[in-house]
């Protein structure tokens, strides 16, 4: 390309980061130097914002960022570049927002942290079951027998209440005790929304001194409550559905 | 995403669906679930106790169509059995039978667990003394 400087390409050659149009070391978005906007990099979200991998995030601050990226990116700045330019400022423009959306959002940005930290619910579940199928020892369930206990119960109800309502009748006394669950397992829930806000701050301390044993644990705890606040958001929603109708 | 035809017919006519004696000492029950999708499935078998062959299974899943289906294909596939034949079975057979997408590839892994599950409960129990045999040693 005739606009890409010697210096960038070489950089680039060296895997270092450099402006394309003036070869000056470059931001995530725009030079530093000239202010040009730049190709995306495959970076993470938190990399993105430039932002330390940590749970507890000034979400006001981001918001602000957000918005100011959003601007600089906005079409109608690019309608006199280069089409290169164009389409860089489009995809940086959709990374920015797949990036605040997953960021701004304290549980979706702690999923996105576990992947990135190498989380993979299913693949692990997959391969814990293989190993129990070689060794014949038993596989350990993510969601704890007594929960599931419950849970199964609960779902032995809503389908009475469901086949209740096709029928054309009412048990007060079915749908009451519906209400007293929910409002349990409501309670449940916020619990463990609490315990996660805990391992937020437990996490943020051990990012600060990289103790990778520490974190490994912190990560997997926050993987086994986000596993049984899934199981009881589901079924909150269920419930509610269910006595709505 | 569509069902294959396999789990369209285990979902709209599902094979043994059912529960049994949870205290009966020839019968073993598994409970497991799938917190990515809050799936929850039900697997219990009788067995005899004589040639360890799984006489009966029920089910009762409650999940999507998959869930369903796997569990339904699990209760067709373990009876008839030995307890050991059935803990051959692997998520990927069943994978295969249903032509389960990607994205529900768990829900074979959920049956396979249930049907582990349920013999690990059973071979338990058996193990567990029976309070007059107790009496009788003592």
């Amino acid at each position: 390309m005739a606009t890409e400087s010697k210096t960038a390409r070489a950089l680039a050659e060296t895997g270092e980061r450099a402006c394309w149009s003036c070869g000056a070391p470059r931001a995530a978005q725009f030079c530093s130097t000239c202010g040009k906007v730049q190709p995306p990099q495959s970076v993470d979200y938190f990399t993105f914002f430039g932002l330390p991998r940590k749970l507890n995030v000034d979400v006001p601050a981001l918001q602000r960022e957000f918005y100011e990226l959003s601007r600089k990116l906005h079409p109608d700045l690019y309608g006199r570049t280069s089409k290169q330019e164009q389409e860089w400022s489009l995809e940086q423009s959709s990374l920015l927002n797949d990036a605040y959306r997953t960021l701004k959002d304290p549980i979706k940005r702690t999923e996105y942290l576990l992947r990135l930290e190498g989380v993979e619910l299913e693949e692990q579940s997959k391969s814990a079951t293989e190993t129990a199928r070689v060794t014949g020892e038993i596989k350990k369930q993510v969601v704890p027998p007594d929960l599931l206990e419950e849970v199964f119960e609960l779902n032995m109800q809503l389908e009475e209440l469901r086949m209740n309502r096709k029928m054309g009748e009412d048990d007060p006394a079915l749908t009451g005790e519906l209400e007293v669950h929910k409002t349990e397992f409501e309670k449940k829930y916020e619990v463990l929304t609490q315990e996660l806000k805990q391992y937020w701050d437990q996490w943020d301390r051990v990012i600060d001194v990289d103790q990778e044993e520490k974190r490994r644990q912190v990560r997997d705890k926050m993987v086994d409550v986000l596993n049984r606040r899934n199981y009881i958001r589901n079924l909150v929603r269920d419930v509610n559905e269910a006595l709505g109708s | 995403m569509s069902y294959s035809d396999k789990v369209l017919d285990h979902y709209s006519h599902p094979r043994n669906v059912g529960s049994m004696d949870k205290g009966s000492t020839d019968v073993g029950t598994g409970l497991v679930g799938a917190p990515e999708c809050g799936d929850v499935m039900k697997l219990q078998i009788k067995v005899n106790p004589e040639t360890s062959v799984i006489e009966d299974a029920k089910f009762k899943t409650f999940g999507c169509g998959s869930a369903i289906a796997s569990s339904s294909l699990a209760t067709e596939w373990v009876k008839g059995k030995t307890v050991d034949e059935a803990l051959q079975i692997k998520n990927t057979d069943i994978v295969k039978e249903l032509s389960l997408p990607p994205v529900k590839i768990h829900c074979s892994v959920l049956a396979e667990d249930a049907i582990r599950s349920a013999i690990h409960d059973w071979k338990k129990k058996r193990e567990t003394p029976k309070p007059e045999i107790v009496e009788a040693r003592s």
